[in-house]
């Protein structure tokens, strides 16, 4: 009996070693996603990135656009909701291939420029970071002095928790999973306001569950640009630039613009955030 | 988005939370069972690893053995053990199973040793082999002595599941957070309560039965 539990446990042990050094065949990711047939974007729910309609589907700017990628590419775009503060280490274990929510090309909140982490490929679509406090406490919060010391809420690891960081101090910014739940804090009256996405805030507050918040526009922060986030060196950078490039000459990142309201919005000069 | 909408949508999460509580169990009480004669063994290495690695998944937490599962064997070493759509179910349910094994193989150990010896050496004398004194002398004893604890560690597990969400399991809290919680609803939260509170229930019933029929001894 112990004998046999003895082997047993050692072939357990044998086994898993064994599993963890022999599967180090090293592929290209895009070598990797041609064979398995589709790429992993990692993504948070919210309008108008990627977001479900009435019907209970995922659909968005970012959706449809990564979609389109995708069938330019020929694999399939599959969709992961990650947790945002995870989303390095998410790429790094190859959980997920691809950052593509709105992700802002820039700074880390602690200052650390994201190309340290990911490789951009080019940037779509712009931005800014934008001030959401209560709607009736529009006209108190209505400058930068008056936002000092006030309780912030922010998505973890997002440009705006860098914003607000700057606004109120490191000590009163507490940070979320989602930049939705941030949004809640606010509801739930925890905060005095939340910096989130301008594309964000423009599609969801005001409205339905977030009619009591509004929009503030007491600070005028720098205009930033999104872009899909790869993992360093990969060679998917590459394949996507090459995809969006078509896909800006064929005419489909206008239609997907417009039928999002984001024409304005669209980066027309491809390859600044390089 | 209304109550029926609602109500399937957690359905949906907690039906992976009940895959997941099911399949943890059924995984972790062998392996735990293993363990314990692993840590009880006269073979003082593998005692001591046992006992080691026992020490290592107790002292540390579930929610950190789940990262590492998921995504130290990708970072490190550029494997993917977990991919395709269960892998994050894969990857939680090995660190759970890893995680409850090693609190199961004390609860075993402790029952397995609250026996008197005289017992072994009774079975001995009778001409017994070792196998068979514990299968059907020992081991119906210690099932009725762990019943209690037992429990106690089972109806954790249950709630422990919605710490699957970290790596982004579907269950119920996660679909909470991302379709509810995220939109401004926050009575889905309590209405989760009702789940639990249901099945746990139906646990503790269960346990209870169990506990009445297994006391045949008892005057």
């Amino acid at each position: 009996m112990k004998r046999i539990i003895t082997l047993m446990l050692a072939v357990v042990f044998v086994l898993s070693m064994a599993v963890s050094f022999s599967a180090c065949g090293e592929k290209s990711d895009w070598e990797t996603v041609k064979e398995q047939g589709y790429f992993v974007c990692g993504i948070t729910v919210y309008a108008p990135m990627n977001y479900f309609d009435d019907d209970g589907n995922l659909t968005g700017f970012d959706t449809e656009f990564a979609e389109a990628v995708a069938k330019e590419l020929g694999v399939e775009a599959k969709f992961q909701v990650i947790s945002w503060p995870n989303k390095y280490m998410e790429l790094d274990s190859g959980a997920i291939d691809l950052i593509w929510n709105g992700f802002t090309y820039g700074l880390e909140s602690d200052g650390v420029a994201r190309t340290e982490y990911v490789d951009f490929t080019y940037s779509y679509l712009e931005n800014r970071q934008c001030l959401v406090t209560k709607a009736d406490r529009v006209e108190e919060l209505n400058s930068a002095d008056a936002l000092k010391g006030k309780k912030a809420v922010a998505e973890g690891g997002s440009s705006g928790e860098g914003v607000a960081n700057e606004l109120t101090g490191e000590d009163n910014v507490t940070t979320f999973t989602s930049q939705a739940s941030a949004l809640m804090e606010l509801i739930a009256g925890n905060a005095d306001f939340a910096v989130i996405d301008y594309q964000m805030a423009n599609a969801m507050v005001g409205k339905g569950d977030y009619a009591s918040l509004s929009i503030n526009n007491a600070i005028e922060p720098e205009s930033e640009v999104y872009a899909i986030g790869c993992r360093k060196g990969s060679d998917l950078t590459a394949k996507i630039n090459e995809a969006i490039k078509t896909l800006y000459e064929n005419g489909t990142m206008a239609t997907i613009a417009a039928k999002y309201k984001l024409t304005n919005d669209l980066v027309t000069d491809l390859g600044a955030a390089e | 988005m209304n109550f029926w909408d609602i109500s399937v949508k957690l359905l949906d999460g907690f039906g992976i939370t009940c895959l997941l509580f099911i399949l943890t169990l059924v995984f972790s009480l062998p392996l735990g069972l293993i363990i314990s004669f692993g840590s009880m063994s006269k073979f003082k290495p593998l005692s001591w690893l046992c006992r080691t690695v026992v020490w290592i998944i107790r002292g540390t937490p579930l929610m950190l053995q789940l990262f590492v599962v998921f995504y130290v064997p990708g970072m490190l070493f550029g494997v993917r053990l977990f991919t395709g759509d269960d892998g994050r179910f894969l990857a939680a349910l090995v660190a759970f199973v890893i995680n409850y094994a090693c609190y199961f193989s004390e609860i075993f150990r402790g029952g397995i040793e609250s026996i008197p010896k005289g017992q072994y050496e009774a079975a001995q004398v009778l001409g017994m082999t070792a196998r068979e004194t514990f299968f059907t002398v020992i081991m119906m004893q210690v099932v009725k002595r762990i019943l209690a604890p037992i429990s106690n560690e089972v109806i954790t597990l249950v709630k422990d599941t919605s710490l699957a969400r970290v790596i982004a399991v579907g269950e119920i809290f996660f679909v909470n957070e991302m379709d509810f919680l995220s939109r401004g609803l926050v009575w889905p939260l309590f209405y989760i309560a009702v789940f639990f509170l249901v099945f746990v229930g139906v646990l503790t019933l269960l346990f209870g039965w169990c506990e009445k029929k297994l006391s045949y001894y008892k005057v």
